[in-house]
């Protein structure tokens, strides 16, 4: 391992010593580049997903991948940690051609990554997560590990007891605990897939200072994701992959702050194939579409979470036709079970929900989603499809019992392939047939493929949970504007998320969920950020008391 | 009640949950990494056979029971390539291996000793504790047991600190919870799978062992008549932690050997019923705890990298 980096093994000497002469920037130095990946291929089934990819890591040096879902951005990195293993090309660390079998083999060689889903386990205590798969010493000795570890985690500024259980820690804390194990690694290249888009806005400043920090340390960092500029703000050089192709590489000069609106230009020309003009003011206005009947009113509803505790405390909303309502909130406020208490598939313990007046509590999903109830999960993969059958079955799964597609006992394959065929060209679902297993598409286009089944049932109601979440802004675009077009059509849209761009972008109504209850709601017109986000962040009176 | 009565019971209660134990803490432990293994009751029963065939062929109990703790062992080595390496459900693997054991001591066991029932006859190495002998009541049913009965129980803080304090422990743990964070973190998730249901494997030998070589001397055809899915049961309601495993082990000790105490006391109960005791309690206790456990969250769950 380089010297430069010298770490002194175990809990200790946490992260990498800063490089004594010149680190950072990382343009002039003659000796070869941390990692070079040459004509990387990699094939999913019938999907290809990396196609000749080349990418090159130098120390000091904070590196972009940018592309919209699907283009192979995080199988590229899953290859580089060891995760996948590469059909065709090489990989090279320090000038020398190495095989990376395994995540373990990858963290020897200093290369650690942070996924999109943290590997953290949530049951284990801090201390213990970050000793898993470090050191060799058969006896845990976690008091020393403990004072080891809490001065780390204060360099971070990370304000938490070692000790203390992973599931009791925020999304931001739980990052920066999956950023102190990876470096307690020895680790030299790291790998952020997606890293902002679980965070607040604070968090993601944090996050961004802590990336210059390491940068500072001469670790070479690689941000996966899809906002551009996040990404630019941060990084000396950017790869932009599409459909699985390296399509462009902007190297330090072309992002400096200067040429900065240019550089964003070229990326999102590069990533969409100059159409669409990503980088404009989004989507449709929301605002004084609301005027149509009541659709779907919730009294005082009541219903536990998972875990038993009161998750929804006593609801009261009105949806009318021809509006969004957006709900934000931060994650773990309610704002899921709302959701799945409307589609039916979450038991009410009291208050009523009523359809056009008549009242379905706890009527189930089959009843509610016969009545026009849709409802899009944020859980994509273990609740919205199942992964082992193919997209046209996936399509088709709400539906199956109903005509065209079955009578009843027979299926008709032809007309539910037709429908999937239908589908997938409407939403521009990229995947190589309707016969192909849905879990081998890319998150953003099983998406696509959910919204299109929502969709296609032309629901009265429909309820969104993070419809865009991890989808790159074409997408994300398109998804908003669907939304618009249904609600425009006089029907009602909740939709949830904990972004906030993504409801101001098109409800018509904005309501703040904050423990189980909705805080406040407001006019489109009358909501702004900084009032929204206290209300998310402390409640009502946690803002107010701000203020 | 008397003093004698209360001896009698706690010493047979006592050697009656030593099987439950052993088999319960493997158990836990190969639960703990996520793997639920239903072959438990074929492993001990392999463990039984095997061990009082050795026993009986040699003459050593030692032998005997390592006999059974490799066949334990190895079964649990078939329990892992099926469903590890080659990924077969759990579910179907373990009933597969509870099967295959029944099936294989039966026919073996027929076919190599005939009618016959012999005893094993071997030398149990029988411990007494000069101290806690003498200790009114409770001493009696403490001292003067084989010297597998004390390595049982102080199998109990020696599975206690291994999960909890150990490396081995941890990626135990880290595999049965969120085996993806533990591959991530350079942990062989296999690796750690199949150590731990090879140590569940080798401790339903020893229970079986225990069972037949030690504790009975004699192998008869589904001798272990459901203890190892009562050990299965014990080691969800002990919560997977060796200390409660120990507890609950003993109550259920105490109802397999009721038969016994109420026999001393002159209650006449049909032995039918006596007998079917721990299996009502193993049900009364799963009722009770219904909703209370929280599974491993990768039990039963194969774990394959780069799967999408």
């Amino acid at each position: 391992m380089n010297a430069r980096f010298s770490t002194t093994g175990g809990m200790t000497g946490i992260l990498p010593r800063l490089a004594p002469e010149g680190s950072g920037g990382g343009g002039a130095s003659s000796r070869p580049p941390v990692v070079e990946m040459r004509h990387i291929r990699k094939q999913f089934g019938p999907v290809v997903a990396n196609d000749n990819v080349n990418l090159t890591l130098r120390e000091g040096e904070v590196h972009a991948l940018l592309g919209e879902n699907g283009a192979g951005k995080t199988t590229l990195m899953s290859i580089l940690s060891g995760m996948y293993q590469p059909d065709g090309g090489e990989i090279l660390l320090d000038g020398q051609p190495v095989r990376i079998g395994s995540p373990a083999e990858a963290l020897s060689r200093g290369i650690g990554a942070v996924y999109q889903h943290f590997t953290l386990v949530p049951n284990m205590s801090v201390i213990e997560n970050v000793a898993l798969g470090a050191g060799s010493n058969v006896v845990l000795d976690m008091d020393a590990a403990e004072r080891d570890l809490q001065a780390q985690l204060g360099e971070f500024g990370l304000n938490v007891s070692p000790r203390s259980k992973v599931s009791d820690l925020s999304i931001g804390q739980r990052q920066r605990v999956e950023i102190v194990k990876v470096l307690s690694r020895g680790t030299r290249v790291l790998l952020l897939d997606e890293p902002t888009s679980v965070l607040t806005p604070v968090e993601v400043e944090g996050l961004l200072d802590l990336i210059r920090q390491l940068k500072a340390r001469g670790v070479a960092v690689v941000i996966v994701t899809h906002k551009l500029d996040e990404a630019l703000a941060v990084s000396d050089r950017v790869t932009v992959l599409r459909g699985g192709r390296k399509v462009a590489e902007l190297g330090p000069d072309q992002i400096a702050a200067g040429t900065r609106a240019d550089a964003k230009r070229r990326v999102v020309e590069a990533m969409f194939g100059g159409g669409a003009g990503a980088g404009e003011a989004a989507v449709p206005e929301g605002g004084g579409h609301a005027a149509g009947p009541v659709l779907l009113a919730l009294h005082e509803v009541r219903a536990d979470g998972n875990l038993g505790a009161e998750a929804v405390r006593g609801i009261t909303l009105e949806l009318r036709a021809g509006e969004i309502f957006g709900i934000a909130g931060v994650d773990g406020n309610g704002q899921k079970e709302l959701g799945e208490v409307i589609a039916g598939q979450r038991h009410v313990r009291s208050g009523s929900v009523s359809l056009d007046g008549k009242e379905i509590t706890n009527s189930g999903v089959a009843k509610a989603s016969a009545l026009g109830i849709g409802y899009v999960t944020d859980e994509r993969l273990h609740e919205g499809c199942v992964q082992s059958a193919t997209v046209a079955d996936n399509s088709v799964l709400k539906a199956i019992r109903r005509a065209p597609f079955s009578n009843g006992w027979w299926l008709n394959r032809k007309a539910i392939d037709a429908h999937a065929r239908a589908l997938i060209q409407q939403f521009d679902v990229r995947t190589p047939g309707p016969d192909v297993r849905i879990g081998l598409l890319s998150g953003g286009n099983i998406q696509k493929l959910l919204m299109a089944r929502e969709l296609a049932g032309n629901p009265r109601v429909l309820v969104c949970n993070k419809p865009t979440h991890g989808l790159d802004l074409k997408t994300a675009r398109f998804v908003a504007e669907t939304l618009r077009r249904h609600a425009d059509a006089g029907n009602a849209v909740l939709l949830i998320s904990s972004e906030l761009d993504e409801i101001f972008d098109i409800s018509d109504r904005i309501g703040v969920m904050y423990n189980g209850d909705l805080a406040a709601v407001f006019p489109r017109g009358a909501a702004d950020a900084e009032t929204i986000g206290q209300i998310m962040l402390a409640g009502r009176a946690g803002a107010e008391a701000r203020a | 009640m008397n003093a004698a009565f209360v001896t009698a019971m706690l010493s047979a209660a006592l050697v009656a949950a030593v099987p439950l134990l052993l088999a319960s803490l493997g158990e836990a432990t190969a639960e703990k990494a996520g793997l639920l293994n239903l072959g438990i009751e074929g492993m001990m029963l392999s463990g039984c056979f095997f061990g009082f065939l050795a026993a009986y062929q040699t003459g050593s109990s030692t032998i005997g029971v390592l006999a059974g703790v490799l066949a334990g062992l190895l079964l649990g080595l078939l329990f892992g390539f099926l469903s590890i390496s080659l990924q077969v459900d759990q579910t179907l693997v373990g009933i597969a291996i509870t099967i295959l054991g029944a099936g294989v001591t039966a026919f073996l066991y027929r076919d190599i000793f005939g009618r016959q029932n012999p005893s094993a006859g071997v030398d149990a190495h029988l411990v007494n504790i000069p101290l806690v002998e003498s200790i009114p009541v409770i001493g009696p049913a403490i001292s003067g047991k084989p010297l597998l009965f004390y390595i049982a129980w102080l199998l109990v803080p020696a599975f206690a600190f291994m999960l909890n304090r150990t490396r081995f422990g941890l990626n135990v743990r880290a595999v049965g919870e969120y085996p993806f964070a533990a591959d991530a973190a350079g942990v062989s998730v296999y690796r750690t799978r199949y150590a731990a249901i090879m140590i569940g494997g080798a401790m339903a030998g020893l229970a079986g062992a225990f069972l037949a070589v030690i504790d009975l001397q004699l192998f008869q055809v589904g001798m272990t008549v459901g203890l190892g899915f009562i050990g299965l049961a014990i080691a969800m309601v002990g919560g997977w932690n060796p200390w409660r495993i120990a507890i609950t082990a003993i109550m259920f000790g105490l109802l397999r050997s009721l038969g016994n105490g109420l026999q001393i006391l002159g209650v006449d109960v049909r032995t039918e019923f006596i007998t079917m005791l721990p299996y009502i309690g193993i049900m009364v206790a799963l009722v009770l705890l219904a909703g209370r456990t929280a599974l491993p969250s990768a039990l039963g769950v194969p774990y394959a990298r780069g799967r999408r």
